[in-house]
């Protein structure tokens, strides 16, 4: 009988544990040889799902089956560990040699990459507690409990006196122009919507170790500390916050996110490193999350060009460089 | 119709998808009266969407070359050509390979 916990979630235990599995389909095997050999036959059927997750995660160039083995098991190994290996794929994804077009455009904020951030974001916001709401309801962990309580209350209700994040948010909006009105009535861009849909997919189907890494992970793009791991770039340019260039809301926002993803983000991933039992399905659930925040990042970045068309320009930069 | 990603010639299994220059995949599609290679059906589809849409904008009988740099992260953005005319733009395709975002450079 195959294990399950009370969701009907699959439970790995004993041996499987450590078997390789396939990133895609979760087949499993013995070695990396034969899920190489599995992957093969799936791009030899030009199956969608796992030829794209080898153009996004491994390679776009075909490998043969013995160095496609040595690619998986390299991609897969956590020498480092688990809460390390998410960082630097973090880093790679989002801050590498083509850092992502919005956090280029973040680098020198226009009103419209605000306005773009701000219309946006509220939508990721509410869908965030939610997410959030799914690991309190899986967990059996009373400390994972506390902490995304706290991250909730932070991000949604205001926290030891603080507004929170999203009152802050919508602050910004206003003091750019906006009614709040307008900010609340925007439904998000189809992009935002399919993100947010995988996430919610991630929280519903998903342990809830893997559903906690794959959004803390995503609170890394404001964590100060990635320089270290080979960040290019900071979430934006650090002078913002205290030079008068923008209005007070904007810094207001800035600083708290700042301040609070750096801590969200480390904890977060320690308390992944600690309780997960299942690394792989860890990394293969975070890989699919760093894909969502891609395309929500480029639907921040393109209703940003429906105030300032020209911004399309930091997109052909970023490709071209 | 002669296609470029990154740089690269592609079209063909040896040389890469005609989106997105993969050399995974076999699967293979009339675009433009031309056999291309692409590395999987969804591929196939946001090509095919991307040369109608140049081509209703544009008014062209059909286009004959197309540059393409830049990928599922970032969008991509482009140069087709008919003739001595040229257009640039960005695209962005959505879940399905519809064309989600098309902006003239």
């Amino acid at each position: 009988m195959v294990p399950v916990d009370q969701r009907g979630v699959y439970l790995p235990s004993g041996p499987d544990l450590f078997m390789p599995r396939c990133p895609v389909c979760e087949y499993r095997s013995q070695d990396w040889g034969e899920v190489a050999s599995h992957l093969k036959a799936k791009c030899d059927l030009s199956d969608v799902k796992h030829v794209m997750w080898l153009n996004r995660n491994l390679t776009s160039r075909e490998l043969g089956e013995e160095e496609l083995a040595r690619s998986l098991q390299e991609f897969f190994s956590l020498r480092e560990g688990l809460a390390m290996w998410i960082r630097r794929k973090f880093v790679e994804k989002f801050y590498g040699e083509r850092p992502h077009p919005f956090i280029v455009a973040m680098q020198n904020p226009t009103r419209g990459v605000l306005l773009g951030y701000v219309l946006e974001h509220q939508h990721f916001l509410r869908n965030w507690v939610r997410v959030l709401a799914a690991v309190i309801f899986k967990t059996d962990r009373d400390d994972v409990a506390k902490y995304e309580m706290e991250n909730m209350s932070v991000e949604f209700f205001g926290f030891m006196g603080r507004p929170p994040h999203y009152e802050l948010l919508i602050r910004m909006g206003e003091s750019l122009g906006l009614s709040r009105a307008e900010i609340l009535s925007t439904p998000p861009l189809p992009s935002t919507s399919s993100s947010i849909r995988t996430w919610r997919s991630i929280a519903e189907s998903r342990h809830w170790v893997e559903v906690m890494a794959a959004m803390h992970s995503l609170e890394l793009v404001a964590d100060r500390t990635l320089r270290k791991y080979g960040a290019k770039v900071h979430y934006f340019r650090e002078s913002i916050l205290d030079s008068q260039e923008f209005p007070e809301a904007v810094r207001d926002f800035l600083r708290e996110g700042y301040e609070a993803d750096q801590h969200h983000a480390g904890e977060a991933l320690e308390m992944v490193e600690k309780y997960a039992q299942d690394p792989e399905a860890v990394q293969v659930t975070v890989l699919k999350s760093f894909d969502a925040f891609s395309k929500y990042l480029s639907a921040r970045l393109e209703r940003g060009m429906q105030f300032e068309p020209q911004l399309v320009k930091v997109v052909k930069e970023v490709i071209q460089c | 119709m002669r296609v470029r990603v990154e740089g690269r010639e592609v079209g063909t299994k040896e040389s890469g998808c005609a989106l997105c220059g993969s050399t995974w995949g076999d699967y293979h599609e009339e675009v433009e009266r031309h056999r291309l290679f692409f590395c999987c059906d969804v591929c196939a589809r946001e090509f095919r969407n991307m040369v109608q849409e140049v081509k209703s904008r544009t008014g062209w009988g059909r286009v004959e070359e197309l540059e393409i740099r830049g990928n599922y992260y970032t969008g991509r953005t482009c140069v087709a050509r008919s003739g001595d005319r040229e257009v640039k733009f960005y695209v962005r395709f959505g879940e399905e390979g519809e064309v989600e975002s098309f902006r003239v450079l």
